[in-house]
C-alpha cells in the first residue's frame, strides 16, 4: 500500500502536501505529528472519505487508484479498515452480538440467529484475536482495552488474509488508563507478526517507539520523512514534529513573582490527579502541560466545582474556599473558559448580546424588564474592546467564525473582573490572528491583578505566552519551568516521558516537584 | 479504583464464568415479579377482598381486560428498544378498532377481510410515524404525541362520536371464551409477546434495533441502516396496535371511539415499570407484561378494599413516575460503577453520551458533569 504525491486543500489552506508513503505487510507504520500537521487528513484519504486533490495516486494491494477517484466502498474492498478512538461499540450488548452487528449475524430460515453456531464462530474469532473475553459477556463487563481488540476484530472480522489490507487505528490508546495500554500493544505486535499490516496514529511518544517499525513525521501537511525507529528517540521525534522553530526565543518580557499568591492548590486530589500543589500570583499566566488523560482538565473542573475532588484545599486570596459548585466558584471571583467550546459555552442560537451578557444578566433586571438597552450598550462596548468581528450584536452566535466565538466567551467571563481565570484549551479551532488577540486580551487582564492559569495541547503557543508552567505527569507535578527554561521541546518531554514504562505496577514514587536545571 | 484492578477483575471475569449473581443483582432482575407475587397473596388472604379478589369471574376478567392494555403496551417496546417513542399506539389500536367493526357492520364484510381491513388502516398509520420519525427525522415523542391526537380526532370525525354495535356473534364471542379456564384473548397477548421477544432477542434486526437505542450514531457509522429499522419498528409497533384493536372489536362486540385512546397511559406506566426487571435498565416485553399486571392487580384489589375511581389514575401515575425514577436511578448507578472500573481518567475527548436508563432517553438533554 502506498500513497503518492496526495495533497489536500481545504478551502485554500493546504492540509497536506504531495505525501509520499509506503505501508508493507506485516509493519506497524506510525505517524506523529502535532495538531493540525494534517493526520487525520491523511487517514481520511485512505479510507476514501476524503477526495484528495487530482494528481496524487493511492495505491491498494499493488492496485493503483486516482487519488481523487478512491470512494469509501472501494478502500474497504481493498481491505483499509478504520478503527476510531471512539470505537463505535455497544456496551450493552453482548460481545458476540458487537462482533455481529453490522451483517456478521448467522442466520437460520426463520431469520434468526443461529446462538449456538455463532457462539463456537465468536469463540474462534476471540483466540485468533486473543481477546479475553467470552461471547457472552456484555461490552461493558470488559476493559477498554479489550474493547478496542473487539472493535479491531470486528473491523477485520470478514478478512482471511492479514497480508492484505491496512488496518488504520487512529489515537487507540488516548482513552486507556495507562496500565492497560500495554495489553493493547501486545495485541497489535500480535496482529502485524501475523502479516497485518497496520497505520498507527497516537500522540504518546514512548508508545510510538515501543510499538512501531518506522515512524512518518508529518508538519504542516508536509512529510517530514519516514524513519525506522531504531534511529529515533523521543527528543528527536519532538524535534522533527516540532521543527526548527522550538528554539525561539519567548515572545514577551520574563516576569517574576514574588508575594501573596492570588490562588493556591494544595494536595488535590481527584480523577487522575494523586496530590497537586501549586500557586499562581497577581499578574501571572501559569501553564499547565500534560498529555491529554494526565489530568490537565480535571484541574481546571476540580477548581472551578464542576467536579468534586477527593481531598484538596484551595486558597483565593488568602481565604480557603469551597468550590462545590461553578456558582459558588463564581461568586468568589473564578472563570472558566471550556474545553469544548460548542458543547459547554456557545449558545448558537442565542444572539451575541445574549451569549457576552448570560453571565450577569440578573444585573439587568429593573423591575419586570430586562433593560436591553442598557444591554445592548454594554455588550456594543465589549464588542469592541474584545474585537469580536461580528455586524452586530443582535447576530447570532452561531455565525460567527471560531474565533470570534471564542473572543465573545472571553468577553463574557472577562467582564466580571474575575480574580482568576482558568482557560482549557482557549485556541482550539480558532485562527492565528485571532489567537494572539485572544492572549493580548488576556495579558490587560492581568496585568489589572488577576491570575490566570492556562491548559493548552499546543506545547510551542504554551511557550510563548506562559510567564511559568508547570508539567503533570502521572497524576503529579512533575516539573516546573520558569522564563526561559520554557521551550516546546522541554514541555513534550517532560510531558511525555516514560509514559507506560513507568505506570505498570505500582504507582511511581516521584519527589512530587523537580524544578529542572538550566541548560 | 485503579487500572491495575479494572484489569484483573476483567480477566476474572474472563477466565471464570460467573454463574451466582449477588443479592442485589436478583432483587434488581426479579424485584417486580416478586412484589407481583406480594400483592396477589395480600389480596387473597386480606379478610376485605379474598371472596371477590380471588373469585374466577375476576381472575378472568383481569387476565382477558388486560390483554388489550398489554398488547397495547407491547407495541410500544418495540420502537422504544431503538429508543424512539410510540404514543400513538393506543390510538392506532382505536383505529383498527373502529376500521373493523365498521368493515363488518356498515361494509359487511366478513370477519376475515374486516380484520385485514382493520390492520392494512393501522399499518397505514404506523408509516405516517414511520414517515415522520425516520424520514423526516422528528423527535419521536413530539410526532408521535400529534398523531395520537390527530388520529383520535379522526375517530371521532369518522364515527360522529357514536359507538359501532352488531359485529358477528361468533367474532364477538371469541374474546370471552375460554380455553383450559384461562381467557382466550390471554394466549392471544402471550403468542405476539413471544414473536415480538423472538424477534428483538434472536433476529439480526432485533440485535441492530437494540445497539441504535445503545449509541444511535455508532450504529449509523458500524454500517447499520439506522433509519429503515427505525421505519421497520414503527411497523412492528403498529401491527401489534393492529392485533390489539381487532381484540378490542371482539371483548367490545364493537367499537367505541373514545375506549382505545385510555389505553395510553397504563401502557406507559407498564413499559416503564417492565424496564426494572428482567433485563433491568432496558426496555423488555417479559417485564412490560409483568408490570401490566401488577399495575392491575393493585388496581383491582384496591377498589375492593374500598378505593374510588380517581385511585386508577392516581395509582398509574404513580407507577409511572417511580418506575422511571427506579430505572434512571439504577442506570446512573451502573454507569457510575462501570466508569469507576474503567477508567482513571476523565480527559478523553467527549464521547456520545450513551442513552443509559428508560429515563434518559425520555429526556435525552440530562446534564452531563462528571
Amino acid at each position: 500500500m502506498s500513497l503518492r504525491g496526495v495533497t489536500k486543500t481545504f478551502a485554500g489552506t493546504r492540509a497536506l502536501r504531495r505525501v509520499d508513503v509506503d505501508f508493507f505487510p506485516g509493519q506497524i507504520h506510525a505517524v506523529c505529528g502535532e495538531n493540525g500537521s494534517g493526520k487525520s487528513t491523511m487517514i481520511k484519504i485512505l479510507a476514501g472519505v476524503y477526495e484528495a486533490d487530482p494528481g496524487g495516486t493511492v495505491t491498494l494491494n499493488g492496485e493503483e487508484f486516482a487519488a481523487d477517484k478512491l470512494t469509501p466502498g472501494l478502500a474497504h474492498r481493498q481491505g483499509v479498515r478504520v478503527v476510531h478512538q471512539d470505537l463505535g461499540v455497544f456496551p450493552e450488548l453482548t460481545v458476540e452480538e458487537n462482533l455481529a452487528i453490522n451483517g456478521g449475524f448467522q442466520t437460520g430460515f426463520l431469520g434468526n440467529i443461529r446462538w449456538l453456531r455463532q457462539h463456537r464462530s465468536t469463540e474462534q474469532l476471540l483466540r485468533d484475536f486473543k481477546i479475553p473475553a467470552r461471547p457472552t459477556s456484555t461490552l461493558a463487563e470488559l476493559s477498554l482495552a479489550a474493547r478496542t481488540e473487539v472493535a479491531i476484530a470486528r473491523s477485520l472480522r470478514d478478512q482471511d488474509d492479514r497480508g492484505r489490507g491496512l488496518l488504520i487505528l487512529d489515537e487507540p490508546t488516548a482513552a486507556l488508563p495507562v496500565t492497560q495500554v500495554e495489553s493493547l500493544l501486545t495485541s497489535l505486535r500480535d496482529l502485524a507478526a501475523s502479516g497485518q499490516s497496520i497505520l498507527y496514529v497516537s500522540h504518546r511518544l514512548d508508545e510510538v517507539l515501543s510499538l512501531a517499525d518506522c515512524v512518518s513525521v508529518l508538519r504542516d501537511g508536509e512529510l517530514v520523512g519516514t524513519f525506522a525507529t531504531s534511529e529515533l528517540d523521543e527528543s528527536r521525534l519532538i524535534d522533527l514534529m516540532l521543527g526548527r522553530a522550538v528554539h525561539k526565543a519567548l515572545e514577551h518580557e520574563p516576569v517574576s513573582f514574588a508575594g501573596t499568591p492570588v490562588f493556591k492548590v494544595e494536595n488535590l486530589v481527584a480523577g487522575p490527579l494523586k496530590g497537586v500543589s501549586f500557586d499562581v500570583h497577581p499578574g501571572e499566566l501559569l501553564g499547565v502541560a500534560g498529555v491529554m488523560g494526565s489530568g490537565r482538565s480535571t484541574l481546571l473542573k476540580s477548581i472551578f466545582g464542576v467536579i468534586k475532588a477527593e481531598s484538596g484545599a484551595y486558597t483565593l486570596d488568602g481565604q480557603p474556599l469551597a468550590a462545590s459548585s461553578p456558582k459558588i466558584a463564581m461568586q468568589a471571583g473564578i472563570a472558566m473558559v471550556p474545553e469544548h467550546r460548542l458543547r459547554d459555552a456557545s449558545f448558537g442560537n442565542e444572539s451575541v448580546d445574549m451569549n457576552i451578557s448570560i453571565g450577569v444578566i440578573g444585573s439587568y433586571w429593573r423591575r419586570l424588564v430586562v433593560a436591553r438597552r442598557s444591554l445592548r450598550r454594554d455588550s456594543d462596548r465589549l464588542i469592541s474592546d474584545f474585537r469580536v468581528k461580528v455586524p452586530s450584536g443582535r447576530s447570532l452566535m452561531s455565525s460567527l467564525s471560531g474565533g470570534n466565538q471564542q473572543k465573545v466567551i472571553v468577553a463574557r467571563w472577562l467582564r466580571r473582573k474575575p480574580r482568576l481565570v482558568l482557560l482549557d484549551e482557549p485556541t482550539q479551532g480558532v485562527d492565528v490572528g485571532a489567537r494572539a488577540e485572544i492572549y493580548n486580551i488576556l495579558r490587560r487582564a492581568t496585568q489589572e491583578g488577576a491570575a490566570a492559569v492556562l491548559v493548552a495541547s499546543d506545547f510551542q503557543e504554551m511557550a510563548q505566552v506562559v510567564d511559568r508552567a508547570i508539567v503533570i505527569r502521572n497524576g503529579r507535578v512533575v516539573a516546573e519551568l520558569r522564563g526561559d527554561e520554557i521551550t516546546a521541546h522541554r514541555l513534550a518531554r517532560l510531558s511525555h516521558a516514560g509514559q507506560t514504562l513507568h505506570a505498570s505496577g505500582a504507582p511511581a514514587n516521584r519527589a512530587p516537584v523537580n524544578t529542572l536545571q538550566k541548560g | 479504583m485503579t487500572g491495575a484492578v479494572s484489569d484483573t477483575t476483567s480477566e476474572n471475569a474472563s477466565a471464570t464464568p460467573r454463574t451466582r449473581k449477588s443479592v442485589g443483582e436478583v432483587i434488581e432482575v426479579a424485584g417486580l415479579p416478586i412484589f407481583l407475587v406480594i400483592l396477589i397473596a395480600f389480596f387473597m388472604l386480606h379478610p376485605q377482598t379474598q371472596d371477590l379478589f380471588a373469585a374466577r369471574p375476576n381472575l378472568i376478567n383481569i387476565l382477558g381486560n388486560q390483554s388489550v392494555t398489554g398488547l397495547v403496551a407491547v407495541a410500544m417496546v418495540i420502537p422504544l428498544v431503538s429508543g424512539y417513542f410510540d404514543l400513538s399506539v393506543a390510538a392506532i389500536a382505536g383505529l383498527a378498532n373502529v376500521a373493523i367493526a365498521s368493515a363488518m357492520v356498515d361494509h359487511g364484510l366478513s370477519t376475515p377481510l374486516a380484520i385485514l381491513v382493520g390492520v392494512g388502516v393501522g399499518l397505514a398509520a404506523g408509516a405516517l410515524n414511520a414517515f415522520l420519525v425516520a424520514g423526516l427525522r422528528l423527535n419521536g415523542f413530539i410526532a408521535t404525541l400529534g398523531t395520537f391526537t390527530l388520529l383520535s380526532g379522526v375517530l371521532q370525525w369518522y364515527t360522529k362520536g357514536t359507538s359501532i354495535f352488531g359485529v358477528p356473534r361468533g367474532f364477538a364471542n371469541w374474546g370471552s371464551l375460554t380455553w383450559l379456564g384461562i381467557p382466550r384473548p390471554f394466549y392471544l397477548l402471550i403468542v405476539v409477546a413471544a414473536i415480538v421477544w423472538y424477534a428483538l432477542m434472536h433476529t439480526p434486526n432485533g440485535r441492530q434495533l437494540e445497539a441504535i437505542g445503545s449509541n444511535e450514531n455508532a450504529a449509523r457509522l458500524v454500517g447499520i441502516s439506522v433509519d429503515r429499522l427505525v421505519a421497520l419498528s414503527f411497523l412492528g409497533s403498529a401491527l401489534v396496535a393492529s392485533i390489539a384493536g381487532a381484540l378490542l372489536t371482539s371483548r367490545q362486540g364493537g367499537a367505541d371511539p373514545t375506549v382505545a385512546t385510555n389505553y395510553l397511559f397504563p401502557a406507559l406506566a407498564a413499559v416503564f415499570l417492565g424496564a426494572t426487571t428482567i433485563r433491568p435498565g432496558r426496555y423488555n416485553v417479559w417485564g412490560t407484561i409483568i408490570g401490566i399486571f401488577t399495575l392491575a392487580v393493585a388496581i383491582n384489589g384496591f377498589t375492593f378494599l374500598g378505593a374510588e375511581a380517581w385511585v386508577q389514575n392516581a395509582f398509574n401515575g404513580l407507577a409511572l413516575v417511580l418506575a422511571v425514577a427506579v430505572s434512571t436511578l439504577m442506570g446512573r448507578q451502573r454507569e457510575r460503577k462501570a466508569k469507576r472500573l474503567l477508567m482513571d481518567t476523565d480527559d478523553v475527548p467527549p464521547a456520545p453520551e450513551p442513552t443509559s436508563g428508560p429515563g434518559e432517553a425520555a429526556a435525552k438533554a440530562t446534564p452531563s458533569h462528571a
